[in-house]
């Protein structure tokens, strides 16, 4: 059935992607140039929900600055998570916003409007719906492995010791009456998890679950996206203009005769490309970037507003907004270790990851797996490994 | 000064379109509001005070009519009550007029028809009614309400509604109005998001035009009755790009706006790796006159600065104290700097500047406003709509935007033009950077109590001073004064009291700097608490009691920055003070009055 409200819950941190996640929240990441976030309205949107609720908490201002009161002409409502209390929480403070059934949709991950599509198919009007999809790796998923049976979700667990095939994707439909029902679900340590209130009703087979194939990428690391963006351009879903296959360039970009843009790439509105500078492939350059002459970039995602200065190379790079890499920076990139919050990821392949405002002064390196904190330092022929931290400087 | 919306088509939503109207329109002025629905009679409610005291003063009676007039009112003359707010009828109550301007001959109008009419307001409105009225008796409405046109002498922008006409006159004489064209309605408006809502399609009307809508559509022509089929424009703005999306205030709303406001101003004009500035439009620029008003007399001090850096003379004059003394103009580019582009005292400055032969150009936001229309150039600020009556996005935008103007015209001067470019460029994160760190909240909280503010800046930031305190001064409504730096110590430094906190921006560590921490410290030496605003290149912060801090760049771009400091200062401080920020007292947010 059609339904006219969906609500995204976009008041996640995300801390395993800091530093990125150390100045917005995780829907406000840029995969292919543009945040996740609307990769999630633009599914509700085209799937054609058109009152859009946006639960928002963490830096909200991000969320709030970059999408506006309106969304593709539909009218945008923010309400505000003040405590990070779990999703079902977030989805709760929507209850003043929204009347009768809806959908609710993770703002966090990205999706097709295909999966909205089927799960609204799927719903009656009346029971709880839910998008469930095939994943290598479901036992592992966070927001829990599912089994079905004609139709109905029969389980739904946080990673189960026993094998399963099915994850929840984070997309649902809810009757009317929902937000009682969340609300009485019972909390773990003071936080309410959607997914608890769905497992309460699995028992009497009361949720509908629907599998879906689209479009889902998630996003744990950093370095997921990169492998996403790369997804993203594989599917053509760049919305630059394409000069070539697979070379998407905003109109307003302004790139010099002699750059090379090896495909998959993406280059952003009002960005500079000087003469020399090869981009590519599977790389994309945010909104106002500048390149001088000769430099390289590769398997690499460029915040917007960062400069990159002659001669640089860098390589399996993600970095945050307004980074300074002065003339000959090398982040030569390859495989490493990388430091996340207290886990070590073995054999990951990284360059650097860098926060917003890093700078690199002339001649600095990276070793892989290097992350720079939100405004460090390397300086004039400094070396980074490891990690760096906020605002830290890196002398020698 | 005031708001008019008018509908015709809307059947029984009438009234529903002309309140949505005039909610969108509050900001041109608030003090008092009505509306009229005709059919086969005219009835009228109005209320003083804001619209919803209109609304629950309809709420228990029914109007009805199919087309329909509707104002909201800032006063001009007379004091904000029920009787002088609009709509005015005529003595038999078949009449009612709605009106933006000043009728400046009404008193000689109004003794003439005192004998046989009984006025009931002081305005200068009511006398349109009444002279409508007695036309009437010799003339078909049309022609009635052409002869009292030819009565009035002054600026206005009025809309009639008379019974069992089945239609809606509305005329332009020096102040703003449009049409807005559906399918089976037509709209007229001081203002397109009246109406946005409804259609994206207007019709600018000229001065001394006339408009009939009806269930035809529409007829433009002269007040003489010469026809006129004037093109019909599409807009682009977004409907809802008015909401304040989750900010308590749509000021606070448009001050997060700015790196977005700042990389329209710039996109597609700036090259930095090629070092040029294109803008689309290409004056002679050799001695410039900046003619403006309010925040946007801030942006033409700044910008006749830039010029003169580039060795080419430049002056900011108030534009009311130029329409009426005038200084000599030899082959000077005269720039009117307007963020509505309908700002009564710059046209009157630009149209004085025209008949003396100068070439104008309009530095606006306001794509088809009278200015950009009238001026011979005009180059947009590209800010998008801005609701709070203090002007915060669009500053900034200005201020981009004349830089823009000075590197394509006379270039960089001193400087270094891909530098400046670069700066500029790098603007938007920079801004983003003060917003996300700035401290101004507390500082705020720290000095709301404060009796007296003061501003100081030197050079660029002198205009920045300037703002920073009528930014205080609108919308806290506590006193606050700028000064250039040196300026104080000549006299207002008697003013400064342990109670009087003095903000001082003060970039870099040049000459320029070292001048203006001088002044702090003679400030520093009566015990007043300095809030410095500065990259931390200088050692200002060593006589500074609290500190604001933007990143290093460029002198011009760091008045940009400083000033997003003092904004969000203003902000907290109203705030705090628990002032109506978006529309503050006795302001309204376009001044299309002289």
């Amino acid at each position: 059935m059609n339904l006219s409200t969906g609500v995204v819950l976009a008041a996640g941190e995300g801390t395993r992607l800091r530093p990125l996640t150390q100045t917005r929240p995780k829907p406000m990441l840029p995969v292919c140039n543009r945040p996740i976030v609307e990769y999630v309205l633009d599914a509700l949107v085209d799937a054609g929900v058109s009152e859009l609720v946006l639960v928002v908490g963490y830096k909200r201002g991000r969320v709030q600055d970059h999408i506006g009161s309106t969304y593709r002409g539909h009218p945008v409502t923010y309400v505000h998570q003040r405590k990070q209390l779990g999703s079902g929480h977030a989805l709760l403070q929507a209850r003043e916003a929204v009347d009768g059934p809806f959908v609710s949709v993770n703002g966090d991950r990205v999706i097709d409007p295909q999966t909205v599509a089927d799960v609204l198919d799927g719903f009656d009007g009346e029971t709880a719906t839910m998008a469930v999809r095939e994943h290598a790796n479901a036992t592992a998923y966070p927001n829990g492995a599912v089994r079905l049976d004609d139709g109905r979700v029969t389980e739904l667990v946080e990673q189960p010791d026993d094998p399963y095939r099915l994850i929840n994707a984070g997309v649902y439909a809810f009757p009317s009456g929902w937000f009682d029902r969340l609300a009485a679900t019972g909390r773990r340590d003071g936080d309410l998890y959607l997914p608890d209130a769905i497992v309460e009703l699995t028992a009497e087979r009361a949720v509908l679950g629907v599998r879906t194939e689209g479009l889902w990428v998630d996003i744990t690391y950093p370095w997921d996206l990169l492998e996403a963006t790369r997804r993203l351009l594989d599917a053509g879903l760049a919305d630059e203009r394409t000069a070539d296959p697979g070379v998407y360039v905003h109109e307003t970009a302004r790139v010099h005769d002699r750059a090379t843009l090896q495909a998959p790439v993406v280059v952003g509105p009002d960005a500079e490309i000087a003469a020399g500078v090869v981009v590519g492939p599977n790389t994309a350059l945010g909104r106002n970037v500048t390149i001088a002459a000769n430099a390289t970039v590769e398997r690499s995602l460029i915040g917007a507003d960062t400069r990159i200065g002659s001669g640089t190379t860098l390589r399996d790079c993600v970095t945050g907004t307004a980074g300074e890499f002065g003339p000959g920076v090398v982040v030569p990139g390859g495989v490493a270790d990388v430091h996340i919050g207290t886990d070590v990821h073995e054999n990951e392949r990284l360059g650097a990851i860098a926060g917003d405002r890093v700078t690199l002064r002339g001649g600095a390196c990276c070793e892989p797996g290097t992350v720079l904190g939100v405004d460090a330092t390397v300086g004039v022929g400094a070396v980074a490994r490891d990690r760096v931290g906020t605002g830290a400087e890196v002398v020698r | 000064m005031c708001g008019i919306i008018g509908c015709v088509g809307r059947g029984s939503a009438t009234l529903d379109t002309l309140l949505g109207g005039l909610d969108t329109l509050d900001y041109r002025g608030y003090d008092s509001a009505g509306v009229a629905l005709a059919g086969s009679s005219v009835q009228t409610g109005k209320k003083a005070g804001e619209l919803d005291a209109l609304r629950s003063h309809l709420a228990d009676r029914s109007l009805s009519g199919a087309v329909g007039i509707g104002h909201t009112r800032w006063s001009t003359h007379g004091p904000p009550t029920d009787a002088n707010a609009h709509p005015h009828c005529d003595c038999t109550g078949e009449v009612a007029v709605v009106h933006n301007g000043i009728i400046e001959n009404y008193q000689t109008l109004r003794d003439e028809l005192a004998s046989d009419h009984a006025f009931e307001s002081d305005t200068d409105t009511e006398v349109i009614p009444h002279l409508i009225e007695t036309l009437l008796a010799d003339h078909d409405p049309e022609t009635a309400v052409r002869r009292t046109l030819d009565r009035l002498e002054g600026s206005f922008a009025i809309a009639v509604a008379i019974a069992d006409t089945g239609a809606i006159f509305a005329a332009r004489q020096d102040s703003p109005l449009v049409l807005g064209v559906d399918d089976d309605a037509t709209y007229v408006a001081s203002d397109v998001p009246a109406f946005r809502e409804h259609t994206d399609r207007v019709v600018y009307l000229d001065d001394g035009q006339l408009v009939r809508l009806d269930d035809d559509g529409y007829a433009v022509s002269e007040f003489d009755g010469t026809p006129r089929d004037p093109p019909v424009e599409t807009v682009e703005w977004d409907p809802e790009a008015t909401g304040k999306a989750g900010y308590d205030h749509f000021m606070l709303k448009e001050i997060h706006e700015q790196p977005r406001a700042l990389r329209q101003c710039l996109q597609g004009r700036v090259d930095e790796l090629a070092g040029s500035v294109t803008l689309d439009i290409d004056p002679d620029v050799d001695r410039v006159q900046f003619v403006a008003c309010g925040t946007s007399y801030h942006a033409a001090l700044y910008g006749a600065a830039l010029f003169r850096a580039a060795g080419t003379p430049a002056r900011a004059f108030l534009a009311h104290e130029y329409a009426t003394q005038t200084p000599p103009i030899e082959d000077d580019l005269v720039v009117a700097v307007s963020q509505s582009g309908e700002t009564a005292d710059t046209l009157a400055a630009i149209r004085e500047a025209d008949r003396r032969g100068a070439d104008t150009l309009a530095l606006t936001n306001v794509v088809g406003s009278t200015m950009a229309r009238e001026c011979t150039d005009a180059l947009f600020i590209r800010s998008g709509p801005e609701i709070g009556v203090a002007a915060s996005k669009t500053f900034s935008a200005q201020l981009t935007a004349v830089n823009l103007l000075a590197l394509a015209t006379v270039g960089a001067g001193d400087g270094d033009l891909r530098d400046l470019i670069g700066a500029l460029r790098d603007l938007p994160a920079d801004l983003q950077t003060v917003l996300d760190g700035s401290d101004a909240e507390r500082v705020a909280r720290e000095y709301v109590d404060s009796e007296s503010f003061f501003f100081i800046g030197r050079g660029y930031h002198h205009p920045v001073a300037l703002e920073g305190a009528l930014k205080l001064k609108e919308i806290s409504y506590t006193h606050a004064e700028g000064f250039a730096a040196g300026e104080l110590k000549h006299g207002t430094l008697a003013l400064v009291t342990p109670d009087t906190p003095v903000f001082a921006v003060v970039t870099g560590d040049d000459e320029a700097a070292r001048k203006t921490i001088g002044n702090v410290k003679e400030v520093e030496a009566r015990d007043a608490p300095v809030v410095a605003i500065t990259d931390g290149a200088s050692d200002v912060e060593r006589y500074a009691d609290a500190v604001l801090d933007v990143p290093a760049t460029h002198a011009r771009t760091a008045a940009v920055l400083a000033n997003v400091q003092l904004q969000l200062v203003a902000y907290h401080v109203a705030n705090e003070l628990g002032r109506s920020i978006d529309k503050p007292r006795n302001l309204a947010k376009s001044v299309t009055v002289e």
